[in-house]
């Protein structure tokens, strides 16, 4: 692997936010392709951190700084990789339900699903199911995260999967949803597409929705 | 006659100096008055202008002197009355006086029969409150879960209902919105005798819960308004976690949970002045790997001590937390976590400590956790009553008495005295090898469960009044009718 990769993987692991742009141009100055520094520069960097974080010698906070890293990085490198049509990772849409306002949780999610390379639009909390099917159609994401942590407020996960059917778009999305009280066996029962049990397994389970894991 | 004697009547810990308190104390009122929290709830957001607050939209900054005005008019001193007139389940709040309790609304409950993890259901909550009534340790009632058998609108009503025929202990009551708590507080003043008897002698707190960083839900100043109009003792207390919802700092989370329940404070100071106010606040950290909220963080009994030795100083009550765990079952750990913040708690002289039988971090709720800790308050609460110096503690006589090779097993002075100076264990085995193997070698956790099963087979609370029993019916009857199209 060439010097300036190693380099950006590193800047990834160690967090190095405000050197990314530098690194990321300079690389691109050594006529490294976008896809490249993508898959093996940033995408080496936070492979590691998740190996390390599941292994218990790296935490969140970390975690985020390497994902807040990647971001910047990211931030040059799209509009090239769009441009030379490379397929990304997809989009994320995430929103904690109508009537629930636990929302650590999701924003956790959130971070962990960019650090893991998706583009990610948060709702924010006590989003009417209405309200995420007209973001569903606006956003185009390829999955929608749903989070609840009332057991009263998990039956409108239900009702959201319910509009969405009724809005057409459903089948537009897979659907993943999680929060304490959340189980494998309610994503079944309300026709979800999945559960995970926490934010690092959640990006997971997104990128084996889009067929990437 | 000792003159100029100074006497400690008990053990209390003291983390914080005075300095440090009014640094504290002045942290809060700048962040109230110079970055002031939303509050989302019209009504609220009126009184507060009306007092003198600063309001520009949803925001609203509280100049100091007015939170220290609401401070001033709170009471730290103040009684829950027992619903039966039984003075030994009153509480009294007050400095040095530490009371413990349940915690509400976990989503599952650990069997009673076969102790396994399973969704809380209606069948439970009179369960947990005869439990309660029997401990001699446990001064307040929660229900330890949410009820998840009934119509989900319901399940705050159902569990009032449930709690109040079979104990006598007073209860802290959460409500979903203004509608339960009508319900509870129509069945709790049919008790007390009518509205102006129970602000008399209130049986029962209200407890709402903010949103952490700096919110004032809609749904908590619902509640909060009622209460206060109502004149029913109040608790608002938010649940920040540090590094999540919270700055990562002890001080710092102490600082912003202090300004949450400040702004309940001063709404309800100003509709009801004088009204009885726990101050509130579960501070713990977010475990950076398991990413959970940690109820068995050394940092919890740690921000928990500070927060109560700030809300004292600034003249409050405190909703102190202990007892709890996150392990999943009956186990080292569960001992280890819930012993030590129980002990944190009483030295603390946290006033009301909840949150006693959470396990799985407030997942579910187990009433062999409440009972094994009824054991670690016994024992918190002997060393926290002291070591009492006097003449006749002092033996000196008994030690004259007795002299060099003596035994004091026959003096009247240890016959006298063993009683009070000695904690009787209940559920803690010491008998020597022999007799504990005789008497088939049970452990903690074996006794606790049978301690358990023994109480419900055989304790008795007192009833309620026939009166009583009828609003219950009736309150149940509205809600049910209430909701029956939704
Ligand atoms: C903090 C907290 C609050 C705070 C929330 C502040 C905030 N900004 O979020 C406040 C004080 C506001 C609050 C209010 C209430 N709460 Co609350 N709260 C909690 C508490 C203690 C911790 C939650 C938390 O933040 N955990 C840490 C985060 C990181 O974990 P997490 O949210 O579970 O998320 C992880 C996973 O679940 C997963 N995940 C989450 N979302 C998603 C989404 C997807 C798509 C996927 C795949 C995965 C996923 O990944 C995350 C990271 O690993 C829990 C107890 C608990 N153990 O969960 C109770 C708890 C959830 N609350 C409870 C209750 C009852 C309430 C109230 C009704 C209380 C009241 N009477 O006022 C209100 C309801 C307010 C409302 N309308 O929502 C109960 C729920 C019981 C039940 N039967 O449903 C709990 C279990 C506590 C208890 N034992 O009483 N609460």
């Amino acid at each position: 692997m060439s010097e300036i990769l190693e380099q950006i993987s590193t800047a990834v692991i160690e967090g190095e936010v405000e050197e990314m742009v530098d690194l990321t141009e300079d690389a691109l100055g050594d006529d490294i392709s976008a896809e490249d520094i993508l898959n093996k520069g940033l995408m080496a960097g936070m492979d590691y951190v998740g190996v390390e974080f599941k292994a218990g010698n790296v935490f969140v906070p970390e975690v985020l700084r390497s994902a807040r890293a990647m971001q910047e990085s990211m931030s040059v490198l799209k509009p090239l990789l769009e441009e030379s049509g490379v397929q990304m990772l997809g989009k994320v849409l995430l929103g904690t339900v109508k009537g629930d306002l636990h929302d650590i949780g999701k924003n956790l999610v959130g971070m962990m699903c960019e650090g893991a390379g998706f583009e990610v639009k948060d709702l924010g909390k006590d989003i009417a199911p209405e309200a995420f099917a007209d973001a569903v159609k606006e956003f185009e994401p390829d999955v929608l995260g749903m989070s609840a942590l009332l057991t009263t407020t998990m039956r409108v996960m239900e009702t959201t999967i319910n509009v969405l059917e009724e809005a057409g778009v459903r089948d537009k999305v897979k659907v993943m949803i999680g929060g304490a009280p959340v189980t494998q066996a309610f994503s079944d029962q309300i026709g979800a597409d999945g559960y995970a049990s926490n934010a690092a397994s959640a990006a997971e389970l997104a990128k084996q929705m889009v067929g990437r894991a | 006659m000792r003159t100029n004697y100074r006497v400690n009547s008990g053990v209390r810990f003291r983390m914080l100096s005075k300095d440090q308190l009014r640094e504290l104390y002045w942290g809060v009122l700048h962040v109230l008055e110079y970055t002031g929290l939303e509050v989302h709830h019209d009504e609220a957001r009126d009184v507060l202008k009306k007092a003198g607050a600063w309001v520009d939209g949803l925001r609203v900054r509280i100049p100091s002197y007015l939170v220290r005005r609401s401070l001033k008019m709170a009471p730290r001193s103040f009684t829950i009355f027992a619903r039966d007139g039984n003075p030994r389940h009153d509480i009294h709040i007050g400095p040095g006086r530490a009371h413990f309790g349940p915690g509400p609304t976990c989503p599952n409950f650990a069997d009673i029969e076969t102790l396994e993890r399973r969704p809380y259901v209606k069948a439970d909550v009179p369960q947990v409150a005869k439990i309660v009534d029997a401990l001699p340790n446990i001064d307040f009632c929660e229900s330890l879960g949410t009820v998840s058998d009934v119509h989900h609108d319901l399940g705050a009503l159902y569990e009032f209902a449930g709690m109040f025929p079979n104990t006598s202990k007073p209860i802290v009551a959460w409500s979903y919105d203004r509608h339960d708590s009508a319900g509870i507080h129509e069945i709790a003043v049919a008790e007390a005798g009518g509205q102006e008897a129970f602000e008399r002698r209130p049986n029962y707190v209200h407890y709402c819960e903010p949103l952490s960083p700096l919110v004032s839900t809609y749904e908590a100043l619902e509640k909060l308004l009622f209460a206060a109009k109502h004149r029913i003792p109040l608790i608002f207390t938010p649940c920040p976690i540090a590094g999540g919802t919270a700055p990562v700092t002890a001080a710092g989370i102490i600082t912003m949970a202090a300004a949450e329940s400040w702004m309940g404070l001063t709404v309800a100071q100003a509709i009801q002045p004088g009204l009885p106010y726990i101050m509130g606040g579960v501070l713990s950290v977010m475990d950076m790997s398991a990413m959970i909220l940690a109820y068995g963080a050394p940092e919890l009994s740690l921000m928990m001590a500070g927060i109560t030795e700030l809300a004292h100083y600034a003249g409050l009550p405190l909703w102190q937390t202990g007892g709890c765990t996150d392990s999943k079952t009956f186990d080292a750990q569960a001992m280890i976590e819930g012993s030590m913040s129980v002990f944190f708690s009483a030295l603390s002289g946290g006033d009301l400590t909840h949150d006693v039988g959470y396990t799985e971090s407030g997942m579910t709720g187990s009433v062999f956790q409440l009972a094994a800790m009824d054991e670690a308050i016994g024992y918190s609460r002997r060393i926290t009553r002291g070591i009492e110096v006097n003449e006749d503690t002092l033996a000196v006589d008994a030690i004259h008495n007795v002299g060099p090779n003596g035994h004091y097993l026959r003096e009247p002075h240890t016959r006298r005295h063993f009683k009070s100076e000695f904690w009787l264990p209940n559920l803690h085995d010491r008998r020597n090898f022999e007799e504990w193997d005789m008497m088939g070698r049970t452990t903690m956790k074996g006794r606790t469960v049978a301690w358990v099963r023994e109480i419900l087979a055989t304790h008795q609370p007192s009833a309620i009044k026939s009166e009583t029993e009828k609003v219950i019916q009736k309150v149940l009857e509205a809600g049910e009718d209430r909701v029956k199209d939704q």
